[in-house]
């Protein structure tokens, strides 16, 4: 894994993600999943260019099963976006097509 | 910077792939590029039965990764995850730029982009996109381990997948809008004999709603224009696939449905452009005939790429 994404679980989300004090963008990956597995060179890419800005997670969803539930995640991979009040803002991304641009101009919208 | 190959493919589908391995073979300095990993449609396709040289059933996932080790033994270089965000396809050069921050080019160009799932297009669809409705059995299909789940279509994939998501789901309703399933007769039949699957003929939907998450589906009978509002935990939509044309529109013309025109040789009007697999206008679209369209294209491509780099010689 990259340096600038991590990966946690739903015992780290309320620290992670809810109380991070900066924008976090928190991507919901599965096995067996090609949409995920071509998200992730983008999602990293898009992680370094705003490192120490905003903060990059993902969790597995398996593994994971009640926060998607609590979330109402039923995709992967779904990208939420958190600002750094911990509140959900903007579009969730999802599916096959999410293109690095997209990330980017949502990650941009989260610091402005 | 830019970087020049003889020949660069958009799209790491069959057809695509196959073009690949015939180009690197006949060592033409290949590229593809795809915006996901290799495997187009197929990737995410959980069996594959109908592909010769496979008696038994392929997981979709390995039959894409096999495409693309084979065009990789020959020297074909795949970039995956790459975004497109510029391009010039009407020159002699054509150029395309990546992630706004490389050039590649090349004389000739084979696009095989192929076809996206096609939207309902009703209300609810956009809204409820990943919070119950999905597209893709399977990565989504885990999701609902025991739930009550709809599948819309009748197509091959769409009672495939049926077939699929019986692994998880407590049951699978499929809406049809016909009286009878277009798929296969082999996949019909064990569709129809599963206890787990259900069909809804001759109903469309028409909504879906919830308070958060999706929660149900509004459907119509076209015969007797009755409208049902079904509880469901998730929906999967199979209704067939429109073509990716965003890179050759205006460059060529697209016929009624939205497809390419090609000649026989998959060539197009605008000399050393190519198009090949799902996005050509044809009667078929199978995995078999990507892969016949992305040979012939490879194969005229070479010939127009030999002869252009003689011209510059010359």
């Amino acid at each position: 894994m990259s340096d600038h994404v991590r990966e946690i679980t739903e015992a780290d989300y309320e620290r992670e993600v809810v109380g991070a004090g900066q924008p976090v963008v928190l991507d919901f990956f599965s096995t067996e999943c090609p949409p995920c597995e071509a998200l992730a060179p983008k999602f990293e890419a898009v992680a370094g260019q705003f490192a120490g800005k905003v903060r990059f997670l993902k969790v597995f969803r398996q593994g994971n099963r009640e926060l998607a539930t609590r979330l109402g995640v039923t995709g992967s991979p779904t990208l939420i976006f958190f600002g750094p009040d911990g509140r959900e803002r903007g579009e969730r991304l999802g599916g096959e097509e999410i293109k690095r641009t997209a990330i980017k101009a949502q990650v941009e919208a989260l610091i402005t | 910077m830019t970087t020049k190959y003889d020949l660069i493919i958009v799209g790491a589908g069959p057809a695509g792939l196959a073009a690949a391995i015939y180009a690197a073979r006949a060592r033409l300095r290949t590229l593809v590029l795809d915006e996901s990993v290799a495997g187009g449609q197929v990737k995410t396709t959980h069996k594959v039965s109908n592909y010769p040289g496979f008696p038994e059933d392929i997981k979709g996932t390995d039959l894409a990764k096999a495409f693309a080790t084979q065009a990789e033994r020959f020297g074909a270089t795949i970039r995956r995850a790459i975004e497109i965000t510029a391009h010039d396809f009407s020159g002699p050069v054509k150029t395309i730029e990546l992630d706004e921050e490389e050039t590649v080019e090349a004389p000739a160009v084979i696009v095989a982009t192929g076809a996206r799932p096609r939207d309902l297009g009703i209300p609810g669809e956009s809204k409820y996109k990943g919070r119950g409705i999905s597209y893709c059995a399977t990565c989504d299909g885990a999701y609902f381990e025991g739930k009550d789940i709809h599948v819309i279509g009748g197509g091959n994939s769409a009672v495939e997948e049926s077939l699929f998501l019986t692994r998880f789901a407590r049951s699978v309703t499929i809406i049809h809008q016909f009286d009878h399933f277009q798929a296969e007769a082999a996949t019909t039949e064990e569709a129809l004999h599963n206890p787990k699957i259900e069909v809804i003929w001759d109903s469309e939907p028409r909504a879906f709603t919830g308070e958060g998450g999706l929660q149900a589906l509004t459907i119509e009978n076209v015969k007797t224009r009755k409208t049902t509002d079904l509880k469901t935990d998730g929906v999967f939509v199979f209704i067939g696939y429109v073509p990716r044309t965003d890179l050759v529109k205006g460059v060529v013309a697209l016929n009624k449905w939205g497809y390419v025109e090609t000649a026989e040789d998959m060539s197009t009007p605008v000399p050393g452009l190519y198009v090949a697999g799902d996005i050509r206008a044809k009667s078929f679209r199978q995995i078999t005939t990507a892969v016949a369209d992305g040979t012939i294209a490879a194969l005229a491509a070479q010939k127009y790429v030999k002869q252009a780099v003689a011209n510059v010689a010359a």
